[in-house]
């Protein structure tokens, strides 16, 4: 059975015509070649799969596509502006957050909304690991990835966009 | 240019998942439920009859339409055990490990030939199960393979210096054995590949996670039966290998299937089948003693390890192989007189083994370094006091080892001083102390390590297979190919460091490119990228620099004295009027005037192509025999607090000090020290996959093979030191390996050292929360 759903997604509207069964992946993946989105588990565990819903992280792989109808979608690709990085882009090329870069795109999507909602202050880092907790990376040992988002939230401070 | 970080970055990598093509189909593996059973029918007809459905593969097509998986690792020897199986990509009458595929659906898309997957039927007769490698060695235990004499693959016997001297001096001999759990290396990525077959002109080209491009055209080439030279094999964005995706196996499976369907075919695997159908590592047992005199001076060892190899390895030999470093390794960076190590390896109804960083070289270290403490400890002497005694000095580099590794240099007592200054080992032992008093189980350890790096041995793939190639374009750019593959290891941040350096180009004009089979070498494995890639790299760079030097010369009207390289800009001496960008010096070499106005020397010697290809080999492997040609040292130094309650370790302290010779990028290996200090954390606390008696999996995903998350993951601190090695070009030494051997040893020792109230020796691995309470409960909670 075939569904109409309707997202914006990186700010874009669009309208997509899904399976019933279709996962939002498998969507974004293959439907809308957002290829950013990585596949690994398909079961929830890994997080290489992780988008924003309306501003939330969730495993993309664990949502049905039709769940997810008038949501506002964001993946790595609409962090972009144009040719240019977002500061936590630059944060994780700059520090080195980034090996195999396959864990990247999910860790980028926590971390964007982590720093997002954090006000004032350095994020500390028992929170940042907490809450990438559902993120797996098998290269870095995190330890540059918590440092990425840390600077993240302080460029961000420091009024570099966001 | 574009950097490889910018485009990751931006969401915009290309790997395997990613790869698309005109009507592409897409393949999935059916798995055998059973781990030792006879297939007694496979029927299709339903899963054919599936609208979307291509073709279904069986084991039968395989058996017909390709040949044996070909032979990688071959040696054999009096008095050593060493055989290898037939095995095919997939079988055709029999399976032997639980998982083991036994058809693949093609089909238009992915979900369609997942539902055909589950309407394959197979009949099944089960036979008896070879659950573990003590199982296996029985006398009467079944067979794996009908023409073994018995299950052991392999057996080898080594005497390293004077093993009877050595036992014969000692003033103790202490029994020593040691376990470590069965394991994945587990990139977050899993194996994939899109095959295609071209019918016309009879060319089969792949693209995907090819760890190893040139070896695995020629595996690939030699199971499907086709001409190497018709095979193209090329890398993709690699999303983590760890030796993982060394492999030419459901490859073939898929490359047939584009041969017998005409079609782009897809394989991507999901990370359930990574795990189920490995390769997999680790499961050792070492029995063993030590014989050491009272002052601590170490002697000798008699010990042997034995390998739960699972079946035979689809890289044919290559898990053999493995057995070679583990029974070499024990030796370290101490002076010994002697030791007899005995190497075996057991066929089981489990995945098979093969590559995972350590690759072996792990095991004995890992294993001596827990030895050495448990000696100390007897011998009321420190971790750091016993090591201290027992390092090979600085000033007796190169240093032959009785294991015949000559050993490149180093500061061992440096390197471990170095690691005392940033951990207050005194302070926390005082904490130890009054700790203890109030129930709290902190405990110390301290290891040290060298890593054999950049392996070349004879009879098999690895025999020291490098090729590089460095060439200045017409427009000035810069590109690079060597057989060292991306696999998030920084290759190309450090190929550009190398050929920028010293070439005098700009970083971003280098272009590192993708590695195909087109560039002969057995690519990133043995953590040899920084030896011999770098190598073949840099010599590159050096013979066109003197190119460069050369034309430029020629052009400035100079001698090549004159020519200063630095930033793009080619100048000659003081003459600020005399200067070129790259791209205006490559358009006067290649055309404006190009080639007819380089020195008439030039061209008579056909030295006119800014273009240098080379190879490079260990200057101390041919006369020393050594297998190695680095070796990086570490030290690790961990405090842990172990609640005996809950059985869980935390770590408390976390201090690693690293000499990888001259550091090419220091945020490269520091990231590799992070990420393998956290694998290696893993399989100390757990990381373990686990076979029931009828050889069925238990723990097939994420959510049940933990590795460690950001939250188990400690602060770690690095420390550099810096000793230039003399048989690499750069000076650099291999080091990938180095972290996940230290820092799994270091804490098992800590954790040991935790207990040691209880009198437990932490003698098996994963020091999992399950396993630390049977420990504490096991000593009866007495607090000797
Ligand atoms: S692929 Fe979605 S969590 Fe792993
Ligand atoms: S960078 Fe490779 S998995 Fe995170």
């Amino acid at each position: 059975m075939k569904i109409t759903v309707h997202y914006t997604i990186n700010s874009k509207a669009c309208d997509l015509e899904v399976d019933a069964g279709e996962t939002l992946l498998e969507a974004l993946r293959n439907r809308l070649k957002l290829t950013s989105v990585h596949r690994s588990c398909e079961e929830g565990e890994c997080g290489a799969c992780t988008v924003l819903l309306n501003g939330e992280p969730v495993n993309s792989c664990l949502m049905l596509a039709a769940a997810a109808d008038g949501a506002d979608i964001l993946t790595t690709e609409g962090l972009m502006r144009g040719d240019q990085r977002h500061p936590i882009m630059d944060a994780f090329v700059d520090l080195h957050g980034m090996q195999c870069g396959f864990c990247t795109p999910g860790l980028l999507m926590t971390g964007y909304s982590l720093v997002r909602k954090a006000n004032g202050g350095d994020l500390d880092e028992a929170t940042i690991r907490q809450s990438i907790e559902g993120n797996l990376c098998r290269c870095t040992g995190y330890m540059n990835i918590v440092k990425a988002i840390q600077e993240a939230k302080r460029r961000k401070d420091a009024g570099d966009w966001w | 240019m574009e950097s490889r970080e910018h485009r990751l970055i931006s969401g915009r990598g290309q790997y395997a998942d990613d790869l698309d093509f005109p009507g592409m189909a897409h393949l999935v593996f059916v798995g055998s439920p059973h781990a030792h059973a006879r297939i007694v029918r496979l029927d299709v007809a339903e899963a054919e009859a599936v609208p979307g459905v291509i073709r279904v593969i069986t084991g039968a097509d395989v058996v017909e339409h390709t040949h044996p998986l070909p032979v990688q690792a071959n040696f054999t020897s009096p008095g050593w055990t060493w055989r290898l199986a037939e095995v095919y990509a997939m079988p055709a009458d029999k399976v032997r490990w639980h998982g083991e595929p036994v058809a693949a659906v093609v089909a238009e898309d992915e979900r369609t030939a997942r539902i055909a997957a589950d309407k394959i039927q197979v009949e099944y007769d089960p036979l008896p199960v070879v659950a573990g490698a003590e199982d296996a060695l029985k006398p009467n235990a079944p067979k794996l393979y009908d023409d073994w004499p018995d299950n052991k693959q392999v057996h080898l016997k080594f005497d390293f210096g004077d093993p009877d001297a050595a036992f014969k001096e000692a003033d103790r001999v202490i029994t020593v054995s040691n376990r470590e759990g069965r394991v994945t290396g587990l990139p977050i990525e899993g194996r994939g590949c899109v095959g295609h077959y071209d019918r016309g002109k009879g060319t089969l080209t792949m693209w995907g996670a090819f760890q190893t491009p040139y070896l695995q055209r020629h595996n690939i080439a030699a199971a499907m039966g086709l001409p190497e030279a018709r095979v193209s094999i090329n890398a993709v964005d690699i999303g983590g290998a760890f030796g993982l995706k060394i492999h030419a196996w459901k490859e073939n499976v898929v490359a047939l299937a584009s041969k017998l369907t005409g079609r782009y075919v897809k394989w991507f695997e999901p990370q359930r089948d990574f795990i189920v159908t490995g390769p997999h590592q680790r499961d050792v047992s070492w029995q063993g003693e030590v014989a050491v005199k009272n002052d601590g001076t170490l002697l000798g060892l008699r010990a042997t390890v034995t390998h739960d190899l699972g079946v035979e390895s689809t890289q044919k030999g290559i898990a053999a192989l493995s057995i070679f470093p583990a029974c070499s390794s024990p030796c370290n960076m101490y002076r010994w007189k002697g030791m007899h190590i005995e190497g075996i390896g057991a066929v089981t109804n489990k995945s098979f083994y093969c590559a995972y960083r350590g690759y072996g070289k792990d095991k004995g270290i890992k294993f001596i370094e827990a030895v050495i403490n448990r000696v100390a400890r007897e011998l009321n002497m420190t971790p750091e006091a016993i090591r201290f005694k027992n390092f090979i000095q600085p000033d007796e580099f190169p240093f032959k080892a009785i294991n015949n590794y000559v050993l490149d240099n180093g500061d061992y007592p440096g390197t471990l001083n170095r690691a005392l200054e940033m951990v207050d080992v005194d302070k926390w032992r005082a904490e130890q102390e009054k700790g203890r008093a109030g129930g709290r189980h902190i405990g110390i350890g301290i290891v040290t390590s060298i890593e054999p790096a950049g392996v070349a041995v004879p009879n098999c793939q690895m025999g020291g297979l490098t090729q590089a190639r460095v060439a200045i374009c017409p427009d000035g750019t810069v590109e690079v190919d060597s057989d060292r593959t991306e696999i998030g290891q920084g290759s190309e941040i450090s190929h550009v460091n190398i050929v920028s350096g010293i070439l005098g180009c700009k970083k971003e004009d280098v272009y590192v490119r993708p590695v195909t089979s087109e560039t002969i070498g057995q690519g990133p494995l043995s953590s040899r990228g920084a030896v011999w890639p770098a190598s073949a790299v840099a010599k590159a760079a050096k013979q066109l620099r003197a190119k460069v030097d050369r034309f430029a010369a020629s052009m400035f009207d100079a001698t090549v004295d004159d020519i200063r390289i630095a930033d793009g800009v080619i100048g000659c001496g003081k003459d600020t009027e005399k200067q070129l960008t790259f791209a205006e010096f490559a358009n006067k070499a290649f055309f404006f005037p190009g080639p007819r106005r380089l020195p008439k020397e030039v061209l008579l010697e056909h030295e006119q192509l800014l273009s240098v290809t080379t190879t490079w080999y260990s200057p101390s492997t041919p006369e020393s025999g050594s297998s190695y040609t680095t070796f990086c040292t570490s030290a690790d130094i961990a405090v842990v607090e172990v609640d005996t309650e809950t059985g869980v370790t935390k770590i408390l302290k976390y201090a690693h000090v690293h000499d990888a010779g001259t550091v090419i990028s220091k945020k490269v290996i520091d990231g590799q020290i992070h990420g393998g200090i956290v694998q290696g954390i893993g399989e100390a606390l757990m990381e373990e996959l686990k076979y029931d008696r009828n050889g069925q999996l238990l723990n097939t995903s994420f959510a049940e093979y933990l590795i460690p998350t950001a939250v188990e993951a400690p602060v770690i601190e690095i420390a550099h030191l810096v000793t230039p090695s003399p048989f690499s070009e750069t000076g650099a030494k291999g080091m990938g390996e180095a972290p996940i051997i230290g820092s799994k040893a270091v804490i098992l020792t800590a954790v040991e050292d935790a207990l040691s109230p209880f009198g437990i020796l932490v003698e098996d691995s994963p020091a999992s929360p399950e396993r630390v309470r049977a420990w504490v409960n096991g000593s009866k909670g007495d607090e000797q």
